[in-house]
């Protein structure tokens, strides 16, 4: 029996032609409501991706964003798109070749909060923000001050490691 | 001359229930501008998760938030299930829907009393929490708590009820229903309510739209979502329920959009208990691979929404979660144009918020 894929068609389509050839998949829960997954060329394709979803009448449900190797120049944004509910999953890698990604936030006003965490908390590097403000920590407080506090548990360790001996020293080192 | 005056609201104030720091710049008594720092609870929750195994990602997630705490064990339970390819029992599909609309009765009857507290309508106030608590002791008879029913696992449910705890809940719902038409009736028709919140706080349809907000929120202006209607889980296609629209697009009409909504959930309580199939209420695990999955529930104050990445081991990749409130509270800069200082707080409640959601 030929399944049949759920979705609007002129967007799956659309969005299929924006990734390389192993970048799509589609998939269903138990239930039956499908999740379609894009993985996008490059992050640039998203200036392309977003205003097709926006024509489509999409809901911008949520930013992921992930670092699959734990570098911090190697991360992936995952967003997660509603349509009829219909959820479409847009993929994008940010790499060395590719640094920045471009703001939806002009075309998608929920993405604002979204970029800003993604910003002030992860380090994503987004242009074209309308306003990059800190979303969490006032912005009277200066950049990295939870740098500055030594965490409980190094402190702890401080009796029986010398991490908090070698923080010292870095610091002690920087400062000179 | 106009003179504008900054003025801090937060982060802790007598009315707000939880800590966030306002902006506001006014003019005179009028708001003209709103802007907002939240942070206060942060409490790094997702950088929590992927240092747990998927089994004890259930008891933290359930604490993101008291009121809508299952709601998370819910939805997170579901994204382990969607990425592991698992399905779950039938009954436990309709425990599961059974807890959700417990506590959603007893989420919005707390919403509409904190209304009444910031109207200073004291009496109507403590009447509510007193209808209220029969859904709390309803909560602590079925699942020995008042707030963390402790109700999900991955693969089904935790907890399992006999003839006579549905008996009980029947006839809890008999009794309090009652009495929330009678709530109803006051919230529609009394002078005070209606004064301070009729047209209060809009949020015309296309603002609603574009900002994206859900639940109450979205369905008080009149926007079509509901993800029990439109991406059917649980036990939810085989029961009967409406969603429920307004379109004032006012404070009053996200109360209304509750109220209507409590009666939405006596109904399916209702067909949940007379329907329950029998049978087992977990299902066995399947193992864990590398997968990626979203699943998305209709909390209390709308969408909640999930993202799992699995590595083949015992504990998520990543875990990142939405909470409803993270998309309404943009929509206050909108209700809140042009409004009066003493409105702020009662605005505020009409979205619903919560704060230790929003910041994880």
């Amino acid at each position: 029996m030929q399944e049949t894929i759920q979705g609007n068609a002129s967007v799956i389509e659309g969005l299929t032609a924006l990734c390389p050839g192993d970048g799509v998949r589609h998939s269903a829960d138990a239930y039956g409501n499908a999740y379609h997954w894009f993985h996008l060329e490059n992050p640039h394709k998203m200036t392309m991706a977003a205003p097709l979803l926006k024509q489509a009448g999409a809901r911008l449900c949520m930013i992921s964003a992930y670092n699959p190797e734990q570098k911090e120049a190697l991360k992936e944004l995952c967003y997660h798109f509603d349509i009829a509910g219909i959820v479409y999953n847009v993929t994008l890698t940010i790499t060395g070749e590719w640094p920045n990604v471009e703001s939806i936030t002009p075309l998608f006003a929920n993405a604002d909060w979204h970029e800003r965490e993604m910003m002030e908390l992860l380090g994503v590097p987004i242009t074209g923000h309308p306003k990059p403000t800190r979303l969490f920590l006032d912005e009277e407080l200066d950049a990295g001050i939870l740098n500055e506090v030594v965490p409980l548990s190094v402190m702890m360790n401080g009796a029986s490691t010398t991490d908090l001996w070698e923080r010292i020293l870095k610091d002690k080192e920087q400062k000179a | 001359m106009t003179t504008t005056f900054a003025m801090p609201l937060g982060p802790v104030h007598v009315a707000l229930e939880e800590p966030v720091y306002f902006h506001l710049t006014v003019e005179g008594e009028t708001v003209r501008n709103v802007e907002l720092t939240s942070g206060h609870v942060h409490r790094g929750m997702e950088a929590m998760a992927a240092k747990r195994n998927f089994i004890k990602n259930v008891t933290l997630v359930e604490r993101v938030c008291s009121l809508c705490s299952n709601s998370h064990s819910f939805t997170y339970c579901m994204v382990v299930e969607n990425a592991l390819g698992m399905g779950i029992p039938p009954r436990a599909r309709y425990l599961r829907v059974l807890a959700e609309e417990i506590k959603r009765v007893a989420s919005h009857l707390f919403n509409l009393a904190i209304q009444a507290h910031i109207i200073g309508f004291k009496s109507l106030f403590m009447h509510v929490m007193e209808v209220r608590e029969i859904m709390q002791d309803l909560k602590e008879t079925v699942y020995g708590n008042r707030m963390n029913l402790a109700a999900n696992c991955i693969g089904g449910v935790k907890y399992d009820v006999n003839p006579e705890m549905l008996e009980y809940i029947r006839k809890t719902i008999d009794k309090i229903e009652p009495m929330a038409e009678e709530i109803r009736e006051i919230y529609a028709t009394n002078n005070l309510v209606l004064t301070r919140t009729d047209g209060l706080g809009l949020l015309p349809k296309e603002d609603a739209l574009a900002l994206g907000v859900v639940g109450p929120v979205a369905r008080g202006s009149d926007v079509r979502v509901d993800v029990r209607k439109d991406s059917p889980y649980a036990a939810y296609p085989e029961l009967t329920f409406n969603s429920i629209f307004e379109k004032g697009c006012c404070v009053h009409s996200r109360a209304m959009v509750r109220l209507h909504e409590l009666f939405e959930s006596f109904g399916l309580i209702r067909q949940c208990v007379e329907r329950i199939p029998d049978g087992p209420c977990v299902a066995e695990w399947k193992s864990v691979g590398v997968a990626e999955a979203t699943a998305h529930t209709e909390a209390p104050r709308g969408e909640v929404f999930y993202y799992i990445r699995t590595d083949g081991t015992d504990t998520p990749a990543r875990l990142k979660w939405r909470v409803p409130s993270y998309m309404n509270w943009k929509a206050l800069s909108v209700m809140m144009r042009d409004c009066k200082v003493a409105d702020v707080a009662l605005i505020l409640n009409s979205v619903d918020p919560c704060v230790s959601c929003t910041e994880r």
